[in-house]
């Protein structure tokens, strides 16, 4: 997929995706910029990642822990509050109805 | 201190983060460069740009959709408004309503009477035809002037919590909070008259808003603003909405009119 294009469908989406993650399991900034990665969503930099989990933290659906780590210096972990997870819920089920109208008006309908 | 730390600190206590968060704020950062074996500039990209997002992050709440507003009583309402000047007829029989905790966004080309509309509503202008119901606490933003050339940001919160018998001490409180919802945090040395454009348009903003008014009139309020602190005033526009404040702003960003609940349009003038 062209970089651009996914850069800009990304942009309304990074958060949600973050909750997501978080939710699966805790974890510290980089390490969520390359699970995103891997998982086909294209390089987040920092100051878009660091931005966006300061905005969970500031609305409530996310708190952080800074830990020692064993491999250099102390990590700041996030992970997902309740309030966190009420919204995720939601969200997903807003996606869900979103998602499809879309494929739907792209011609993309499953076809089951 | 490497240029881009420096840089950092500075806009973050220029958009009114505490000294201490802003320390908080470089300490991360540094931890992240550490870990990542990177300079700063390199994972978070220019200083004043990454610290303009994370200020931002830090006072807006994100989430919660707006409610509707509710049927809610009128805080405005105009009925059958002319004013000519002159020959020129600059407003012909406009009629609006603003109800408590909703925004109205009048919109129109030059010269169709925007703002003698609002200054109508403020009652700055007699109307020649037609009646201006309002609620008794209005809060008015003019389109410029409106502040004191010689007096600081804190002296002018001063004066207008004295104007409604309020102490001095928490007009400069309440003025210094509001002015911090705009990324703005005022200087005790510089008159108005010293500020920017901008920045004098941000001291009108909360000079509007100071004595928690029930209907907020705006004229264009963001002139010289930077894009960060034009999304802050729509932000702000919807918190004010929030707390039961009729808006009603004229604007030409017509971008953003989804913003608004509703959009009154004054017809071009006649040639």
């Amino acid at each position: 997929m062209v970089q651009e294009s996914k850069r800009l469908w990304l942009h309304g989406l990074l958060e949600v995706c973050v909750l997501g993650l978080l939710e699966e399991r805790r974890d510290y900034g980089l390490a969520l910029a390359n699970r995103l990665e891997d998982a086909g969503l294209g390089s987040v930099p920092g100051g878009t990642m660091y931005p966006a989990l300061l905005r969970l933290e500031t609305a409530g659906l996310v708190r952080s822990v800074r830990e020692p780590s064993t491999t250099g210096p102390p990590r700041k972990y996030f992970e997902v509050t309740v309030e966190g997870r009420s919204v995720l819920a939601q969200r997903r089920h807003e996606w869900r109805e979103f998602s499809r109208s879309i494929d739907a008006v792209l011609g993309l309908e499953a076809h089951t | 201190m490497t240029g881009w730390r420096n840089n950092f600190l500075r806009a973050l206590a220029e958009r009114a983060v505490s000294a201490e968060m802003g320390d908080e704020l470089l300490r991360e950062a540094d931890l992240e460069a550490a870990e990542r074996g990177l300079p700063p500039e390199q994972i978070f990209g220019p200083a004043t740009a990454y610290a303009d997002q994370l200020a931002r992050a830090l006072r807006v709440p994100s989430g919660s959709p707006l409610a509707l507003a509710e049927q809610s009583s009128p805080a405005l309402r105009l009925n059958g408004i002319s004013k000519r000047y002159g020959r020129r007829q600059v407003l012909n029989d406009v009629t609006l309503e603003v109800r408590h905790g909703e925004s109205v966004a009048v919109v129109g080309a030059n010269g169709s009477g925007k703002s003698t509309l609002l200054k109508v509503c403020a009652g700055t202008v007699k109307p020649d035809a037609g009646t201006v119901e309002r609620t008794e606490h209005v809060g008015y933003v003019p389109q410029s002037g409106g502040t004191a050339e010689f007096l600081t940001a804190t002296e002018h919160f001063e004066l207008f919590a004295a104007a409604r018998q309020n102490s001095r001490r928490r007009g400069r409180a309440t003025g210094e909070r509001l002015a911090a919802s705009l990324g703005w945090s005022p200087s005790s040395e510089h008159t108005a008259g010293q500020l920017s454009g901008g920045t004098r348009q941000k001291l009108n903003v909360v000079l509007g808003e100071l004595s928690g008014p029930d209907l907020l009139l705006l004229d264009e309020p963001y002139q010289g603003f930077d894009h960060g602190s034009y999304i802050d005033l729509w932000t702000q526009i919807d918190r004010w909405r929030e707390k039961g404040t009729g808006v009603l702003i004229v604007t030409h960003m017509l971008g953003d009119l989804d913003r608004v609940d509703r959009i009154i349009e004054l017809d071009s003038p006649e040639d």
